[in-house]
C-alpha cells in the first residue's frame, strides 16, 4: 500500500521530538519574521529551517519539497520583475526585457515567506507521524473523532488509490482513451472518477456501522495503544518559542507606538 | 423546509465516516485531475458532496479539515492558507444544496456559480497578502500578467487571475457532484436526510 505521508522514521532526535514542539516552531519561525519586518530575518529564519534539517538528517527530502513549488517562486520574480505597478529603477536587462529593481525585491519577500513557510513545515511533516499527532491531540482535550478523522484520511487514501488503478485499468481495456487531446482527457474524467467515489461513498455506510458496533460513539474514557515516549527539553523549548513571537509582538508594539 | 433546518447537522457516526471519504474524494480528483494533465485543481469534489449529503456545516469541516490535513502532513504546506477557502465553499455549496439548488440541473449550475463567488472572494485576498496576487495557474497567471503589463490594479489583476480559474474549476466539479449523487443509492443518501423523522407505531 501506498502512503501519502511522508514520514519517515529515521532514528534521529528529530523524530522523537514532540509535534507540538514542531508546530510552535513553525509558528515562531512564521510569525517572528513576520512581525520583525526586515528581510534578514528571513534570511536567519531559513537558515535555522536549513541547519534543523540537516541534523534531523532530512534536508534531501525536503529539498525535494521546495523543488515543486520552485516553478511559481520563478513566475513571481518575472511577472514581479517585469510588470510590478511600482517599478521604475531598472536593475538589469536580459535583451530587450528589463528586470526592475523594486518588483524584484517585492518577489525577494515573497519567495522568502515560501520558501520559509515550505521549510518550517517540512520538519514537521518530515518527521512526525500523522497518527501520533492525531493521538496527541487527543490526549491533550481534542474529540476522539477529531483524530479519527486524521488517522483515517491516511488509511481511506491508498484504499481509494487502489480501486483508482483498478477502475482506470477496467476503463482503458475497454478502450477509453485516457491520453491525447484536452477534451478528450475531459471526457475520460467522468467515467474515471465516478465509480471511485461513488464505491467509496457506499463504503462509508458499512463502515459507519461497523464503527458504531465497536463502540465509536461511547462516551467513556479510552486507552491508547502507544504511549507518547517523552523526549527532553519538549516543554523548555516550547516555552523559548512562545517567548520569541511575544518578545518579537513587543517589539512591533513598540515601534509603532514611538 | 424553514430556515432552521437548513443548519441542522447530524453529527452521528455516519456523518464523521462522510468527512475522511470526503477528504479522500478531494485528494483523488486532484490525482486525476494531474494523470490526465487537466489545467484545473478538481480538489473540492469531496467538499461539494459532503455538503449537500451532510449540510453546510460537515461542508465547511470537510473544507478545512482537508486543506488542513494535507497542509500539515503531506508537505504542501501552501494549502494550508486556503483552508479559509475550502471551510466556506464547503458551508455555501451546502446552504445551497439544503435551499433544494442541487435537484435540478440549472439549479446546480447556480450553486456552482455561487462557490466560484465564494472561492473568488475569499481567495483573491490570500492571493495578494502571501503571493503578490498570483494563483500558481499557468492560464490564469498569464491573464494576471497581461493585466499587470497594462497596468491596472493589482486587486483587478489577481481578481481576473482567480475568475479564470476558480469559476470553471467550480462549474466543472458540481456538475461531476450532481452526475454523482443523483447515481448514489437511496439508502446511502437517508444516512443524512436531516429532515427525517423517526414514525412511532405503537
Amino acid at each position: 500500500m501506498r502512503s501519502i505521508s511522508l514520514y519517515r522514521d529515521n532514528g534521529t532526535w528529530l523524530c522523537r521530538v514532540h509535534p507540538f514542539t514542531k508546530l510552535a516552531y513553525i509558528l515562531a519561525v512564521i510569525l517572528v519574521p513576520l512581525l520583525l519586518g526586515s528581510l534578514w530575518a528571513y534570511a536567519a529564519a531559513i537558515v535555522l529551517d536549513i541547519c534543523i534539517l540537516i541534523s534531523g538528517k532530512s534536508l534531501r527530502r525536503a529539498r525535494a519539497l521546495i523543488i515543486f513549488s520552485f516553478t511559481i517562486i520563478v513566475t513571481i520574480f518575472l511577472i514581479r520583475g517585469l510588470f510590478d505597478a511600482d517599478n521604475i529603477t531598472p536593475a538589469f536587462s536580459l535583451g530587450p526585457v528589463v528586470f526592475y529593481q523594486e518588483g524584484l525585491m517585492k518577489a525577494l519577500r515573497t519567495g522568502a515567506v515560501i520558501i520559509n513557510m515550505l521549510l518550517s513545515f517540512s520538519i514537521l511533516v518530515l518527521t512526525s507521524k500523522p497518527e501520533d499527532i492525531a493521538d496527541e491531540l487527543e490526549r491533550h482535550g481534542f474529540s476522539p473523532r477529531l483524530s479519527y478523522v486524521i488517522a483515517s484520511v491516511f488509511s481511506i487514501i491508498p484504499q481509494m488509490m487502489g480501486t483508482m488503478d483498478t477502475i482506470t485499468d477496467a476503463q482503458r481495456s475497454r478502450g477509453m482513451e485516457t491520453e491525447g487531446k484536452l477534451s478528450q482527457r475531459m471526457k475520460a474524467f467522468i467515467p474515471l472518477i465516478t465509480p471511485v467515489v461513488t464505491t467509496s461513498l457506499i463504503n462509508t455506510r458499512e463502515r459507519a456501522i461497523a464503527l458504531e458496533v465497536r463502540g465509536f460513539g461511547s462516551k467513556g474514557k479510552r486507552s491508547y495503544l502507544s504511549p507518547w515516549k517523552k523526549h527532553r527539553g519538549d516543554r523548555a523549548m516550547t516555552i523559548v518559542l512562545l517567548l520569541s513571537i511575544a518578545a518579537a509582538a513587543a517589539w512591533r508594539l513598540a515601534s509603532w507606538l514611538s | 423546509m424553514t430556515g432552521k433546518s437548513i443548519f441542522r447537522t447530524k453529527f452521528d457516526v455516519a456523518s464523521i465516516v462522510l468527512i475522511p471519504a470526503c477528504i479522500g474524494i478531494n485528494y483523488i480528483g486532484k490525482l486525476f485531475a494531474s494523470a490526465l494533465k487537466l489545467p484545473l485543481w478538481l480538489d473540492s469534489i469531496g467538499t461539494c458532496i459532503g455538503a449537500c449529503l451532510g449540510g453546510p456545516i460537515i461542508g465547511g469541516i470537510c473544507g478545512a479539515a482537508n486543506n488542513l490535513i494535507y497542509g500539515l502532513t503531506t508537505g504542501d504546506s501552501i494549502t494550508l492558507i486556503y483552508a479559509l477557502t475550502s471551510l466556506f465553499i464547503g458551508f455555501f455549496v451546502g446552504i445551497m444544496a439544503r435551499a433544494g439548488f442541487m435537484k435540478t440541473f440549472p439549479k446546480a449550475i447556480i450553486t456552482s456559480l455561487v462557490a466560484g463567488a465564494v472561492a473568488i472572494i475569499i481567495s483573491t485576498p490570500l492571493n495578494i497578502i502571501f503571493w503578490g496576487g498570483q494563483t500558481g495557474n499557468v492560464w490564469g497567471d498569464a491573464v494576471f500578467a497581461a493585466s499587470q503589463a497594462a497596468s491596472l490594479p493589482l486587486w483587478l489583476s489577481s481578481l481576473f487571475d482567480e475568475i479564470i480559474v476558480d469559476v470553471p474549476d467550480k462549474i466543472i466539479t458540481l456538475i461531476l457532484v450532481f452526475v454523482i449523487l443523483k447515481a448514489l443509492p437511496d439508502k446511502l443518501t437517508a444516512l443524512y436526510d436531516a429532515a427525517d423523522e423517526v414514525e412511532r407505531l405503537d
